[in-house]
Order: C-alpha cells, then structure tokens, then sequence
C-alpha cells in the first residue's frame, strides 16, 4: 500500500523530477516509521492507516507545487541578475579589447554607430533595472503557502519584470551585433577579430539562458494553476 | 481546531516545534500532536511542503543522515533566522491572544444579568 501511494505520488510530482525523489524519500521514511509505531499487528492494517493519515496524494503534491513555483522564481530573479552582469563583462571586456587591438569604424557608419550605441545604453540600462527590481521584488516577498489570487498577482508583477528585463537585453543585445560587425566587417581577418566574436556569443547565450528559464517558470505556473482545485 | 484557522498559523506551529532542537518531519509531527494534545489535527503530509517552504526561506536548514534503522532521512533545525522569526511570531501572537482574551473577557461581564 505504501509503494503504491509513493507511486501516486511521484506520478503527481512528476513536473519536477528532483524534488519528486526527494519527497518520495522523506515520506516513504516517514510512513516506514508510522507502521513500526502502529500497534495494530496486521501490517496491511497499518499501512493502510499510515497512508490515510498522510492525506491525498495529490492535495501534497499541489502544496509541493507552489513551494516549488515560489522557489524556481526565486532562483529566475537571482539568475536574471547575474546573466545581466554578465552581459555587462562581456561589453566592456570587448571595449576593452578595442583599446589592445583596435577595429575603427568607417566613416560613413559613425552615425548609425552612435544611434546604436544610444539604444545600446538605454536597452541596457533597462533591463538592469528591471531585473534588479524583479528579483528584489521576489526576494523580499513572502513565499506563499498556496496558490492564491495573491501569490498569482505576485508571480505575474514579477513575470512581467523579468520579460520587459529579457526584451531589453535582447535589444541591447542586437545593438552590440550590429556595432560589433561594423567594426567587423571591412576590417583584414585576425585572430584578434575572436574576441569582440566570443564576447557577443556569450551575451547571446545569456540571452538564451535567460529564456529558457522564463520559460520553465512559466510551463512550471502551469502546471501549479492545474493543480488549484487541489490545493 | 477549524482547519483553515490552522493552515495559517502552520510555520509558526512547525517553527515553534523545531525550537527544542533538529528533527525529521515524523518528529516534527509527533511533537505538534504531543504538545498540543491532539487539538491540531491535519493530514500529517501537510507538514512536509511547510518544512520545504521554510527551508527555501532559510527559517530551516535541512540535511539527509542515516537513521538507527538504516534509513535516509531528511532533519530540519532552526537557524538564526528561524529563531529570529518564531521569536517574532510568539510576541505578535501573544498580543494577539491578550487583546482576544480581553474582548471576550469583556463581552462576558457585559452579558452578565444585572
């Protein structure tokens, strides 16, 4: 009776595979130990009672659901933050480069050089923001205990941080493209021409990282809005 | 004890259970029906995903160790924050009780017949 309730369980928990290992050894352990301190003499019996005492397999795992949502948002604000300082590195790393081995612009693309530059520092300077003010806000509030009008309020404010902080970078993120390939493109092919390469394919992988992070926050809401009548 | 009135006093209640020292959720359990005397009766899983929530607060701090019979099991302890908290919660919870206490300490003597 025990291994089919962790079974059920698990199955409930599927949505997150290290959290459902973890929980199904912590109850397993503790009904083990409710049927060694049931004085009933009939194991089945105590099993049985041991399991009806612990509740519905599927109400645990909509509690589960939301302390696992709460803790993932947690993590998206943290991780939006340190992405973004590292995009940052990645920029001045590669100003940093143009001082040892310079790249000049051509004449003529000075002007769309300094309105990108412009959208640039705007776009980057927002998403910091935004993704200083969307961890902040998440850090500071109070994880909830279920999934309640509040705490989905309080997912969605820190959704939209996060997205307008992910749209910003992406945009800052294009801006350095196409200011890095004006400096590129014309300029005699060197090993040099590496650097200012792998700095902007580590911006995008940031970029990427940021999304995909998103994104499981957002099928991991999902999947914690299914489970609401439950919980 | 009503259920929903239970459900939200339920960290301060695993909180206050933890301050004699670690315990593994079962204990944590145990402890609450002990010193309670039975009045807060909840399916007994409601306590994990607590213990969880105020781990990844840092109220708790969890580790796995190897119990007498062989098994792995996961002990909860308080740590500063824990402490700072439940600390904070028996004063807010004790003025509470006292302004209550009053009122219908009050509404009694106000109903008494003249």
């Amino acid at each position: 009776m025990i291994r089919e309730y962790l079974a059920r369980l698990a199955g409930e928990l599927d949505f997150d595979p290290a959290l459902s290992r973890a929980v199904g050894r912590e109850v397993e352990d503790h009904l083990l130990e409710a049927v060694e301190n049931d004085p009933a003499a009939d194991r089945q019996e105590a099993e049985r009672r041991a399991v009806a005492s612990f509740g519905e397999a599927r109400a645990l795992a909509a509690q589960f659901a939301v302390v696992s949502l709460a803790a993932q948002a947690r993590r998206v604000g943290l991780v939006a933050v340190l992405l973004i300082a590292a995009v940052f590195i990645a920029m001045r790393a590669r100003i940093a480069w143009y001082g040892v081995a310079p790249f000049p612009l051509a004449d003529g693309a000075r002007a769309l050089a300094e309105t990108m530059l412009a959208v640039d520092r705007g776009a980057f300077w927002l998403a910091a923001l935004a993704g200083l003010a969307g961890w902040i806000y998440i850090d500071t509030r109070r994880p909830p205990g279920g999934f309640t009008r509040a705490s989905s309020v309080q997912l969605r404010r820190f959704s939209l941080l996060c997205s307008a902080a992910a749209a910003a970078l992406a945009v800052c993120i294009a801006a350095d493209g196409v200011l890095t390939s004006l400096r590129l493109i014309g300029a005699q092919w060197s090993a040099a021409a590496l650097v200012p390469l792998l700095s902007m394919a580590i911006e995008i992988a940031c970029a990427g990282v940021l999304v995909s992070y998103l994104r499981a926050m957002a099928r991991r809401a999902a999947v914690t809005a299914r489970f609401v009548p439950a919980a | 004890m009503e259920g929903e009135m239970l459900k939200g006093h339920l960290d301060m209640i695993v909180l206050a259970a933890l301050a004699p020292g670690p315990a593994h959720g079962y204990a944590v359990i145990d402890e609450i029906k002990r010193r309670s005397a039975g009045a807060f009766d909840l399916p007994e899983g409601t306590i994990y995903p607590v213990l969880h929530r105020l781990e990844h607060s840092g109220l708790l701090a969890g580790r796995w160790v190897t119990a007498d019979s062989g098994r792995r099991r996961r002990v909860y302890e308080l740590t500063r924050r824990g402490e700072r908290a439940l600390a904070e919660r028996r004063a807010v919870w004790e003025r509470f009780s006292d302004a209550i206490g009053s009122l219908f300490g009050e509404r009694r003597r106000g109903r008494r017949p003249a």
